[in-house]
């Protein structure tokens, strides 16, 4: 078995980033939750080894799906267009609450014939990323369908959605305000969370990936919380029948068992 | 001297006068060691004048040496100033000759090309050509500027307009001979055109010239594929025969012309013959897929398929038996492409690989961008991307509505643990997902693995789950056994019939059977797909190692094989369900009454009824043999994991049940040990059915009884605590003292005094 080496240090998240802007945004808080916390601390991060959540990321062609994943993973930009073809796949690692864990990027094609292709990867994403060009306000327009064909694919409620206008230094200040003020309403009408990205300048690019790197991280934890302790009340029910008198404090005491030694 | 005069205490002055005969002492003893020196001095001093004149002597020496080392210095200088004067003269006469030489090879070059031409020798013009072009420019330059400036100026002219003239006549050659299609000529002023610097013209000529053969070819094969009588043995594949074709042709013609191009025009060049060939490759390509598209009426499927798909309630639904020719020819002409390709990429991998080998990095890293753009954007990978499009749609199509058939058409036979459709659906989708495969994309058959695991995950496990969800009907005991003698009875009619139907069920039996039937292929289900996903991991690392599919590749099979395996998860998560709603359902209903028997069988007994016991059995003998009827029948039908789970889900239940009523009776002394007898052939009994030991389900009854067994009450201190040895209590404090309780013949009191 080889090592692998550490996680590069601007990998590493130990505070819960923050949202781009609190008009739409998933979650408002500057922690991660308790649960989750304690549980990274005490490393009891559940049976599994390492924790992977898929992302996938949708929107039209020539939006820049691809600039902006090439920007995080390799921090590379390339003036000139390539269509993807099918599918692109990166795999970027992460330490989070002192946690190694990977996000699995999926870069769909955003051509129309290699649609049907890409379509078969939308299945099991924890986080559906559907992009759009700041400079084209159509491209926004296509995003409630792009969301709808990935979402057909998925449990409803079981992603997390994020709208993100690319190529931000391609617009003015003004425009730019003007475009957004449009997606924050597209993205709470869709559920998502916004943000607006350059992957020509990196801005916030590193920001929003790290942000769906923890929204993904500490919900993929909390699951496997529900489940360790889910099957340890299961075992610790079956066996015993609780006196009359002592059913009220069962529960609790189960409960506390399962925390302190899952 | 005036401290001392002052000094009048006696004391004091003899202090003093101590104080300077010491000090006088110490003089005199330097005095003395002084003298000692005197002689050794003087001895040294008489040395040294004797040196004096020696001295002089060295110096005049040493002024002699100086002088013969500066004439020595002065000598070298000169005599090396004269060898780099001779080697500057030696190289200029080196460069004389040179281009005397030169300028004579330039005059031979001339008179050459002059006979040569003349001859109609058109090696040899272009073999003085390129003599004359391998010169140095600025050696002609400067030849021109000599006193024979006119002269050579002449002769150069006539140089170049042979050159003219060469390159002229060789293209309108090589035109003439392509016309012709005579090879060997064609080979002839091919290997020409580099000794005149027209590499890239040379190229592009004779790639003109293999192309035209390559579309003679193909059209040939193309002509030959519409006149295909239907009933061909390959009639089927003959698209994909005819891309085979095709690139079959293409890198024979790659094969025979590399050692041409490597040895007439230098390694690295494969790659512009190529690039040129594959223009025409992609033409023909698209002629052929042309023709396939309106042949097989490609376009018009899919959009059928698609219409289909959107209204599952279409009527002109398209039978899927009728796409699976296609969708092999499809995978087929795909595998095709990407074995021509990989066959291009080495082949100018390993050109550029040893044309480079001196090149920098930015150099290589161009060059590998050439390669990308070239594979990737070429109409012929393209143009295959759109089928494969196509083709996975289709292909899921094939997939649900096959599976949907298989669980119509579900039959089950008496004997079989599982029904038909478990093997049919897994056969249905190891072939998708082998067709897939057979296309070696890997971007195909990770999609085919995805619609696979959503099939399976969503359509199909909702299929089994609805049927669990109808339950397992509940009946009386009574019921129970007259249900099992009429499902025999249908069970036996429907063999008759050869099916046995599960679509309508009416009768409860039939549901019994249904249900168990179920529960074995969720089972079954479970395990195949991690059989599945085991064979689709020897297969891609199989593929993978032929050298297909891109950096990621690997990693995107991972990533797609375990979202598969969690499928299976899901179906254990199923079957646990279905079980628990099978105890739940019908043995808990059953054994919940056997077991409240026990609290009609008095534990509150004399030495009499003991023995009368002992005799007769009053519940746990009946008690066991009902278990054993009621288990008899699952499991016959019940495959022996699903059994062994049951059994142990039972016999939780039992002990879980027998608690209860043991805390809800009274007991004697005799009567506890009636209950222990009880209790050991019940465990005894619960040992044989189980393949695992049941012991520890048992523990707190097993304590229990223990209690019961006791003397007096403060016995139980001598298993208690710091006496309690190997044995761990399941029982707390408060349900020991319940326990204990109920023997009627201990005190409260003292049970109450007990320091638990």
């Amino acid at each position: 078995m080889h090592l692998v080496p550490p996680v590069s240090r601007d990998r590493v998240i130990s505070h819960f980033p923050k949202w781009y802007t609190p008009e739409a945004c998933l979650q408002f808080k500057d922690h991660f939750q308790a649960q989750v916390r304690s549980a990274c601390h005490q490393r009891n991060t559940g049976t599994v080894g390492l924790k992977i959540s898929k992302v996938v990321v949708v929107g039209d062609l020539f939006v820049g799906k691809t600039s902006l994943i090439n920007r995080f993973c390799k921090d590379i930009f390339d003036r000139d267009y390539k269509a993807t073809i099918g599918v692109d796949f990166e795999i970027e690692r992460f330490e989070i609450a002192g946690v190694p864990y990977n996000l699995q990027i999926w870069d769909t094609a955003g051509q129309e014939k290699f649609k049907c292709i890409a379509s078969a990867y939308y299945r099991g994403a924890e986080v559906i990323v559907t992009v759009f060009d700041l400079a084209d306000i159509q491209t926004l327009d296509h995003t409630k369908q792009w969301l709808e064909d990935a979402l057909r694919e998925n449990e409803p409620g079981s992603s997390f959605i994020f709208l993100v206008g690319t190529k931000k230094d391609l617009v003015s200040g003004a425009a730019c305000e003007r475009t957004e003020r449009d997606a924050i309403r597209f993205a709470s009408e869709m559920q998502a969370e916004y943000w607006s990205v350059s992957a020509k300048t990196g801005e916030n690019v590193k920001e929003f990936f790290s942000r769906v790197a923890a929204l993904a991280f500490e919900r993929s934890m909390l699951k496997e919380l529900e489940k360790s302790n889910g099957r340890m009340a299961q075992i610790g029910a079956g066996n015993l029948i609780k006196l009359e008198g002592n059913s009220l404090d069962a529960p609790e005491s189960n409960s506390q068992a399962s925390l302190s030694c899952c | 001297m005036e401290r001392i005069r002052a000094l009048t205490d006696l004391r004091e002055l003899e202090a003093a006068y101590g104080r300077l005969c010491a000090e006088e002492k110490v003089v005199e003893e330097e005095l003395e060691a002084l003298l000692e020196q005197q002689g050794t001095i003087e001895n040294k001093m008489v040395a040294l004048h004797r040196m004096g004149p020696n001295l002089q002597l060295i110096e005049g020496d040493a002024r002699q040496l100086a002088g013969m080392i500066t004439f020595t210095w002065n000598l070298a200088e000169n005599v090396s100033s004269k060898v780099r004067q001779l080697d500057l003269a030696k190289n200029r006469l080196y460069q004389a000759i040179q281009r005397a030489d030169d300028i004579l090879d330039l005059k031979f070059c001339m008179d050459g090309v002059q006979t040569a031409l003349r001859n109609e020798d058109y090696e040899q013009a272009a073999a003085h050509i390129h003599r004359y072009l391998s010169l140095d420019k600025s050696v002609i330059e400067l030849s021109r500027q000599g006193k024979e400036g006119s002269i050579i100026d002449a002769n150069l002219k006539l140089l170049q307009e042979a050159e003219q003239r060469l390159k002229t006549i060789v293209t309108e050659k090589f035109d003439l001979a392509m016309k012709q299609g005579d090879l060997p000529q064609v080979e002839r002023f091919f290997k020409i055109f580099p000794l005149l610097g027209l590499h890239e013209e040379g190229l592009s000529k004779f790639s003109e010239y293999l192309c035209k053969q390559v579309a003679n070819k193909a059209e040939e094969n193309l002509l030959l594929v519409m006149g295909t009588d239907m009933s061909d043995r390959r009639a089927a594949v003959i698209f994909a025969d005819t891309l085979t074709l095709l690139f079959e042709g293409i890198a024979r013609i790659v094969e025979t012309h590399q050692p041409i191009v490597e040895t007439y025009y230098g390694l690295g060049r494969l790659y512009t013959l190529i690039k040129h060939l594959q223009v025409e490759c992609d033409r023909q390509v698209e002629k052929v897929v042309d023709k396939f598209i309106k042949q097989r009426d490609y376009h018009r499927q899919f959009q059928q398929v698609q219409n289909s798909m959107m209204r599952s309630s279409a009527t002109e639904k398209i039978e899927p038996r009728e796409l699976d020719p296609i969708l092999t020819e499809v995978t087929l002409m795909n595998a095709r492409s990407e074995l021509y390709l990989r066959f291009i990429k080495r082949r100018i991998i390993s050109d550029f690989e040893v044309g480079d080998s001196m090149a920098s990095e930015e150099v290589k890293q161009e060059h590998q961008k050439y390669l990308d753009k070239l594979l990737n954007n070429c109409l012929l990978s393209r143009t295959m991307q759109e089928l494969i499009g196509y083709y996975i749609t289709m292909e899921e199509y094939f997939m649900r509505e096959t599976v949907n058939k298989a669980v119509a058409m579900d039959t089950y036979e008496k004997g079989q643990l599982i029904s038909s459709m478990v093997d049919d659906v897994f056969y249905i989708v190891k072939k998708c997902i082998g067709r897939a495969l057979s296309s070696s994309s890997i971007d195909c058959l990770c999609a085919m693995i995805n619609h696979s695991t959503t099939e399976l995950e969503s359509d199909f496990r909702e299929v089994l789950y609805n049927k669990l969800k109808l339950g397992f009907p509940a009946t009386t005991f009574q019921d129970f056994q007259r249900g099992v003698t009429s499902a025999v009875n249908i069970m036996h009619s429907s063999l008759q019939q050869g099916k046995f139907d599960t679509k309508g069920i009416e009768s409860t039996d039939e549901a019994k059977q249904s249900f168990l039937v179920t529960l074995n292929n969720v089972e079954v289900c479970s395990e195949n797909i991690m059989t599945l996903k085991k064979t689709l991991e020897s297969d891609c690392s199989k593929l993978l190692s032929q050298g297909f599919g891109g950096e990621q590749a690997q990693a995107k099979i991972d990533s797609c094989l375990s979202d598969m395996a969690a499928v299976s998860n899901k179906f254990r998560d199923l079957l646990q369900e279905g079980l628990n709603e099978l105890n739940s359902s019908a043995i808990k209903p059953q054994v919940k009454p056997w077991i409240n028997l026990f609290l009609s069988v008095s534990h509150n007994i004399e030495e009499e009824e003991f023995n009368d016991y002992e005799a007769n059995d009053p519940w746990v003998q009946q008690f066991i043999v009902n278990l054993e009827q009621q288990m008899a029948e699952f499991k016959s039908g019940l495959s022996p994991v699903i059994y062994d789970s049951l059994t142990s889900l039972m016999t939780s239940l039992v002990a879980i049940e027998l608690e209860k009523v043991v805390l809800k009776s009274t007991f004697s002394r005799l009567g506890g040990l009636q209950f222990d007898k009880e209790l050991r052939s019940l465990i005894a009994y619960l040992t044989t059915v189980t393949t695992w030991t049941i012991r520890d389900k048992f523990a707190r009854l097993s304590q229990m009884a223990t209690i019961l067994n006791l003397e007096r009450v403060t016995e139980i201190l001598d298993y208690w605590g710091p006496n309690s040895g190997p044995l761990t209590w399941r029982l707390t404090p408060a349900e020991v003292r319940q326990v204990l309780a109920l023997r009627i013949d201990f005190r409260s009191e003292d049970i109450k005094r007990l320091r638990l």
